[in-house]
């Protein structure tokens, strides 16, 4: 099992009256730049500690026009990380592929960070969620062909000698020759988040990539996504493997349950309520219509739609409590979703820094070990295993 | 209903094509709405055959992979003429099909006969861009699309409760209107962003181009447009050569639907004075 810090870089300062959403059209005067110097260095030294910690990785993303994630350039901060950490994985995931035009700009600037990093970079590569298209204007009816066809440019950009012709519908390349080129050989371990269409997980499956599922959901909709998922590597000839599947979800220990629960529920409660509003926008054409039906009915199984702490903990959408009870519900959840990667949202909406940091520091001292000492013994009783269905 | 339904292949693209009456042919071209056989084209076929075709890549049509840009379109039109051996037809564009129609006859200007712009979008005015039509709900796009709210159309629209409010949040989870209901809707809404996404609702090109219409042309706008102000109207008359414009009062964006009687008053009076003119 490998633990992964994971980072969105929130805006916490919001207005309590603002009742609009967080992405796209949320005011922009709102967002102070001088408490944005103080946030970035903040949260690049969160995630230097993750690394001073001894977290296998960390992980940050890529958002436009938003108060959720301030992350619009996931390169620039990984370019710190290259420098600022010496050990972690630096996951970016991803690069929203069909923003970059021509998307040979992903390969140059990952081979960067992968070479500056000394090889640590793990690439993360997505359509980019909904609101980006409105963000950026971009087309959202080519937003799949343009992914697979920037993704092609990608790879054999990184493993195919240059200079050469690509040829795509979208994108059209006479000289491509990038320097450099990634370190990692054959490329960089790649990541692909997913919300759960088949499509992708048929994707990641056929290239053998790691398929991350995508937070805010309840537990039997990850469970879900993640049975499917196994499901589809059998179809294309892959054993199931823990190590290409991640879950992606929010964590927060402290000292006992009352004391967790007391410390991060108005954070918790400030990421559902005022950052999570407009994530889940769908322009025309992002997703087929049997798609896009199928996301509304799930709906009610999101975390907009949560409004008590009972729900959060029934659904898991967060774990929360003391280390044993954190660790506890990591074991259960992580052995039957199959997965071999947890990448943890130990910072979340408003929480501050203290907080950020006891957690972290509870998560790692005393919640890691136990998971990862009670998952060992489950792998030496392998009949446990055997008699989970699609194991 | 007077219209019967025909799917016809045009250069292997499979296109939906609603017909009715008798008479000379006119073209009708539809909306981003999806509105099939509004009641405008009800009064219309009574004096004359009303030919519907449905755009590539809208509900009963394929093709929309062959679609790139709006003059894609406007050349997939010429080809439907061809298919249906319709010589210089009519045309009456609405809205999204109003664009199509402009971009036909600027384009193609000897495949085209006498021209109706209706609330056409196509253009841009900076002062007064066109509304957003994607990524609101039902309800938004009725208040911008009629005049009268208690119009049993804009009723409808509302009813269709899903999608997301104006705080980003997801409406409508709990009482799904039927996927039937839903799904040609949203296919609709893909169609039209495929040519109206970016540049919105507009090709920069068209200004200069409408300086190629060789018809004769009336645009036709509601009143109380608030998806497209009607100095749009003004603007297509302005580069129309010899164009003419009639404003419906106390119409909104979609007078076929809203005023049919008032829209297919003027079309008549203009179509028959075009023919006498000949």
């Amino acid at each position: 099992m490998k633990f992964f810090f994971f980072h969105l870089m929130p805006y916490p300062h919001l207005p309590a009256d603002y009742e609009g959403p967080a992405w796209v059209k949320c005011p922009n005067r709102f967002y102070d730049p001088a408490a944005g110097t103080s946030l970035y260095n903040r949260y690049l030294d969160e995630l230097a500690y993750a690394d001073e910690l001894g977290f296998d990785g960390v992980v940050i993303n890529e958002h436009h026009a938003n108060a959720y994630g301030n992350m619009p350039s996931p390169n620039l901060i990984g370019s710190i990380l290259a420098r600022i950490t010496r050990r972690a994985k630096i996951a970016i995931v991803g690069n929203a592929l069909p923003l970059y035009d021509p998307p040979l700009r992903v390969a140059e600037e990952f081979a960067m960070i992968d070479v500056i990093s000394g090889g640590r970079l793990i690439a993360g590569m997505v359509v980019g969620g909904g609101p980006e298209y409105y963000s950026n204007s971009l087309n959202p009816t080519y937003a799949r062909e343009r992914f697979y066809e920037a993704h092609d440019l990608i790879l054999q950009a990184w493993t195919q000698d240059g200079p050469f012709t690509f040829n795509g519908k979208h994108y059209k390349m006479r000289y491509v020759n990038p320097w450099p080129k990634p370190l990692q050989k054959p490329h960089p371990p790649i990541w692909i988040p997913g919300v759960g269409s088949v499509e992708t997980m048929e994707f990641v499956a056929r290239h053998d990539y790691a398929y991350m599922g995508i937070p805010y959901f309840h537990r039997r909709v990850f469970q879900r996504n993640f049975d499917l998922f196994r499901e589809i590597r059998e179809r294309a000839g892959r054993p199931a493997d823990p190590e290409k599947a991640g879950w992606l979800v929010p964590i927060y220990v402290a000292e006992t349950d009352e004391q967790a629960r007391r410390e991060y529920e108005p954070h918790l409660f400030y990421f559902i309520k005022k950052l999570l509003p407009g994530l889940t926008i769908n322009p025309p054409g992002y997703t087929t219509a049997k798609s896009l039906l199928r996301i509304m009915h799930s709906f009610n199984d999101f975390m907009l739609s949560v409004d008590t702490w009972d729900q959060v903990d029934e659904g898991a959408y967060a774990i929360v409590g003391s280390p044993q009870t954190v660790a506890q519900k990591m074991i259960d959840l992580a052995g039957t979703f199959g997965v071999g990667n947890v990448l943890g949202l130990l910072q979340l909406g408003s929480l501050p820094a203290e907080l950020t940091r006891k957690n972290m520091e509870l998560y790692v001292r005393e919640v890691i070990p136990a998971v990862r000492g009670a998952l060992e013994r489950r792998r030496s009783q392998p009949s446990l295993l055997e008699a989970r269905p699609g194991a | 209903m007077s219209f019967h339904e025909d799917k016809i292949s045009v250069r292997g693209v499979e296109t939906l094509v609603r017909r009715g009456g008798d008479g000379p042919p006119l073209v009708y071209l539809h909306s981003a709405g999806n509105e099939g056989w509004p009641p405008a084209l009800e009064l219309l076929c009574a004096r004359r055959e009303v030919i519907a075709p449905v755009a590539p890549g809208f509900p009963g049509s394929g093709g929309l992979e062959h679609v790139d840009h709006v003059s894609d379109v406007a050349l997939h039109t010429v080809d439907v003429f061809e298919a249906l051996a319709l010589d210089r037809p009519a045309v009456l564009g609405a809205s999204l099909g109003g664009w199509v129609a402009a971009e036909l006859a600027a384009r193609y200007p000897k495949e085209v006969g006498p021209l109706l712009l209706v609330d056409a979008a196509g253009l841009w005015i900076d002062e007064s861009p066109p509304a957003e039509i994607f990524g609101v709900t039902p309800a938004e796009l009725a208040e911008i699309t009629f005049h009268d709210q208690e119009h049993p159309a804009a009723q409808m629209l509302r009813s269709f409760a899903f999608g997301f409010d104006a705080g980003g949040k997801p409406v409508g989870t709990d009482d799904l209107p039927p996927d039937e209901l839903i799904l040609p809707m949203v296919q609709a809404l893909e169609a039209a962003a495929r040519i109206a996404w970016n540049p919105y609702l507009h090709d920069p090109k068209l200004p200069r181009l409408l300086g190629r219409v060789r018809s004769p042309t009336l645009i036709v706008w509601g009143d109380h447009d608030r998806l497209l102000d009607p100095i749009y109207a003004r603007r297509y008359q302005e580069l129309i050569p010899g164009s003419e414009v009639r404003f419906i009062e106390g119409c909104g964006h979609m007078p076929a639907i809203e005023r049919p009687e008032a829209l297919a008053e003027i079309a008549e009076e203009f179509l028959d004075r075009v023919d006498e003119g000949r």
